[in-house]
C-alpha cells in the first residue's frame, strides 16, 4: 500500500514539476493592437408636451406687441379710391368684432392706409375715411365706441413698397392695433 | 372801264408775285404773348476800386449771381455783354446815356466794389433810367464772400421792388427729403443753393409750409402718434403744437402771413379750419359730412380753395372764408387735389390724376380755362413763387421724385435737388 502511495506521490510530483517547467517555457503573448472605439453619444431630448393654450390664456400671457405681431385682429383691405367695406371683408371685420367683444378691456387704434396712387393730402383724408368705415362697422356689430381711436397714415407706410397692383391692393388697408388690454 | 380792268389785272399779277415770293411763304418767328415785355437792363462789369484779390473775387461772384437772378426773373432781360464793346467805356462820373440807349438798354446798373476791413467788401449798385438819364435808386451792401449769394439776391430783389414786382430771389423753398434716411424737412434758396436741414428726429414729418417772413415753418408731424400740426420757430429753436383732437394736416400760410388754413378731423370728419398765425383762435369753415381738405387761402384772404369729395370723387372747390357760397372749379377727371392760389389771385394750380398719371394744371378764373403744365413723370404739390411767375413742384421725370421749378407756362424747367427722394415743396410767399 505504501509502495502504491509513494508511486502516486512520485508521479504526482513528477507531473507537478513537469507542469511547472512547461509554464516557465510558455511565452507571453504579444499584446494585440487595441483600436479606440468611437462611442456614439446622443443626448435624448425629452418630448415637449404641447398643450394648446386657451384663447383666454394666450390673451393673458402675451404682451400687446406680441398680440399685434400675431395679428389677432385681422387687416381689412379696400378697393382703389374707395373707403366702403368690401363684401369679402365683412367676415374679417365681424371676426374682429367678436374678438373685441370677448375682450372688453382692450382698446384699439385703427390705422387707415392708402396706396401710392393718390396725392399726399387727399390720401390722408382717404386713410381716415377707411379707418372710420371700419370703426363704424365695428360699432354697428356691438363693439363699444369708446375703445376705438382712429389715425391716418396716408401713403407713408406701405406694407409692400413695390409699384404694382399686387402691392397696391395690400397697401389699401385698415390695420387694427391693440393699444391697451 | 378798260383802265379799271388793267389796274385789276396788275393788282392780280402783283398778288401772284407776292404769293410766290418769300415774303408770304416765310414763317416769321415772332410770337405775341400777353403781358409786358421784359425790361432790357445793361449790367456792365463792376468797377473795382480795390486791388485786393479777395475783394475782386467776391465782387465778381456777387455780380455773377446778380445777373443769373435777373436772367431768371422773366421781368428783366440782359443786354448782351458784347454790345458794350460798340460804345464808349463806362465812366461812372460821366455816363453817356445815349450810348446805352443805342445798344437797346432801358435800364443801366452801375456796379462798384470797394474793399473793407477783414475781407469784407462794399458792393454798391446804382440804377439809372437810360432815357431820362435819371437815377432810379442806389443800394450798398457790406459782406464777405460767404454771404455773396445773399447780397446778390437782395440787390436783385431791390430791382424787382423798384419795378413794382414782389421780391423773389431771397425767398425760400421748404421741402421733405429722405437723403439722410428718415423723412425730414429742409430749406433752400429759390435756385437750389443753401440746402439746409431743419428737423432731425425719427418721426414722419410732412407737408411743410414756410411763413412769408421766412422765420417759421408749419408742418405735419406724427411725433405724438397721430398727425398733428406744429410750428417751428426757425431762429428761436422753439417747436409748438397747434392742433388738438383728431387727425390734423396740411397747414398753409396766407400771403400776408396773418392766417393759417389746415385740415382737421377734430369734429369727427375732415373739415377746413382757419386760425391766426400762431395757431390760436381757430374757426371751422366747412360743415359737411364729406372730406374737405387741402385748403389754400386766396391772396385777398376772403376765399379758400379746397378739395372735397362731396360728389363722390375729390374735386376742387372755392368757398368764402365764412363757409358760404361754395362753388366747384374742376369738372374733368375723377381725382383733383392740391389747389394753390396764384399771388395775383387770378389762377389756381391743382394736380389731376388721369389714368394713373399725375399732372399739374392751371385754372384761370377770369377766362375759366384749364391748361396742362406738365407732361411726363408724376408731378405733384405745386406752389407759386412770391411773384407768381414761377412754380415749384415735385416730379419723377428723371426717375426718383425731385424738386423742380418751371415758369407759369410750364416751360423752362430747372431741377433743384439730386440727393435722396425730395417731395412736397412749398415756396415762401
Amino acid at each position: 500500500m505504501k509502495k502504491v502511495l509513494s508511486f502516486f506521490l512520485i508521479v504526482f510530483i513528477a507531473v507537478f514539476f513537469y507542469s511547472c517547467k512547461k509554464n516557465k517555457i510558455k511565452t507571453i503573448p504579444k499584446p494585440k493592437k487595441q483600436e479606440t472605439k468611437i462611442e456614439k453619444v446622443q443626448e435624448e431630448v425629452p418630448k415637449l408636451k404641447v398643450e394648446k393654450l386657451s384663447e383666454e390664456e394666450i390673451f393673458n400671457k402675451k404682451s400687446i406687441e406680441e398680440l399685434n405681431k400675431e395679428q389677432v385682429l385681422k387687416i381689412v383691405f379696400f378697393d382703389f379710391d374707395k373707403a366702403n367695406i368690401r363684401d369679402d371683408m365683412i367676415p374679417v371685420i365681424e371676426e374682429n368684432a367678436d374678438w373685441l367683444k370677448k375682450h372688453p378691456t382692450v382698446k384699439i387704434l385703427i390705422e387707415g392706409h392708402c396706396d401710392e396712387r393718390g396725392t399726399v393730402e387727399y390720401n390722408l383724408a382717404l386713410g381716415e375715411k377707411r379707418a372710420k368705415a371700419v370703426k363704424e362697422y365695428l360699432i354697428s356689430s356691438g363693439v363699444s365706441p369708446g375703445i376705438i381711436t382712429i389715425i391716418s397714415y396716408g401713403k407713408s407706410k406701405p406694407l409692400d413698397p413695390a409699384h404694382n397692383e399686387a402691392a397696391w391692393s395690400k397697401n389699401r388697408r385698415a390695420e387694427l392695433k391693440i393699444i391697451e388690454k | 372801264m378798260k383802265k379799271h380792268m388793267i389796274i385789276i389785272f396788275l393788282i392780280f399779277i402783283c398778288l401772284i408775285f407776292f404769293w410766290q415770293s418769300k415774303l408770304f411763304s416765310q414763317r416769321v418767328g415772332i410770337t405775341i404773348e400777353k403781358g409786358v415785355a421784359a425790361i432790357s437792363v445793361a449790367t456792365p462789369k463792376p468797377i473795382f476800386k480795390t486791388k485786393k484779390d479777395i475783394a475782386i473775387k467776391t465782387g465778381n461772384y456777387i455780380y455773377g449771381v446778380f445777373k443769373d437772378d435777373l436772367r431768371f426773373s422773366l421781368v428783366f432781360s440782359l443786354v448782351p455783354e458784347g454790345f458794350t464793346s460798340y460804345i464808349r467805356p463806362l465812366n461812372p462820373k460821366q455816363i453817356f446815356f445815349k450810348d446805352w440807349e443805342s445798344i437797346g438798354a432801358k435800364i443801366l446798373v452801375v456796379t462798384e466794389v470797394n474793399e473793407d476791413t477783414d475781407d469784407n467788401i462794399i458792393y454798391s449798385i446804382t440804377v439809372y433810367d437810360v432815357k431820362t438819364s435819371k437815377m432810379i435808386f442806389g443800394k450798398k451792401y457790406r459782406g464777405k464772400i460767404k454771404s455773396g449769394r445773399l447780397i446778390a439776391h437782395k440787390a436783385a430783389d431791390e430791382m424787382m421792388i423798384n419795378f413794382g414786382e414782389k421780391p423773389v430771389f431771397s425767398s425760400k423753398i421748404v421741402f421733405v427729403s429722405s437723403r439722410d434716411g428718415n423723412k425730414e424737412i429742409y430749406m433752400m434758396d429759390y435756385d437750389g443753393n443753401n440746402q439746409t436741414r431743419l428737423t432731425k428726429n425719427r418721426y414722419i414729418d410732412i407737408l411743410p409750409a414756410i411763413s412769408p417772413d421766412k422765420k417759421k415753418i408749419a408742418y405735419t408731424s406724427y411725433r405724438s402718434g397721430k398727425p398733428d400740426l406744429y410750428i417751428q420757430y426757425l431762429y428761436e429753436g422753439i417747436l409748438k403744437k397747434i392742433s388738438t383732437g383728431g387727425v390734423n394736416y396740411g397747414a398753409k400760410w396766407s400771403c400776408d402771413g396773418k392766417y393759417l388754413v389746415y385740415t382737421s378731423s377734430k369734429s369727427g370728419n375732415a373739415e377746413i379750419y382757419i386760425a391766426d398765425s400762431n395757431g390760436s383762435n381757430s374757426q371751422k369753415v366747412t360743415f359737411s359730412r364729406w372730406v374737405d381738405s387741402s385748403p389754400d387761402l386766396s391772396p385777398s384772404n376772403n376765399e379758400i380753395a379746397l378739395t372735397s369729395d362731396r360728389t363722390g370723387s375729390p374735386q376742387i372747390y372755392v368757398i368764402n372764408r365764412d363757409g358760404t357760397n361754395i362753388r366747384r372749379i374742376t369738372f374733368e377727371g375723377t381725382y383733383n387735389d392740391s389747389p394753390a392760389w396764384s399771388p395775383d389771385g387770378e389762377n389756381l394750380l391743382f394736380v389731376s390724376r388721369i389714368e394713373g398719371r399725375f399732372d399739374i394744371y392751371k385754372y384761370n378764373f377770369r377766362a375759366q380755362t384749364y391748361s396742362k403744365l406738365t407732361n411726363r413723370g408724376r408731378n405733384e404739390n405745386p406752389s407759386w413763387s412770391p411773384d407768381g411767375r414761377h412754380i415749384v413742384f415735385s416730379s419723377t421725370i428723371n426717375g426718383t421724385p425731385q424738386i423742380y421749378i418751371m415758369d407759369y407756362k410750364g416751360t423752362r424747367r430747372i431741377r433743384l435737388t439730386y440727393k435722396g427722394k425730395n417731395t412736397m415743396p412749398y415756396w415762401s410767399k
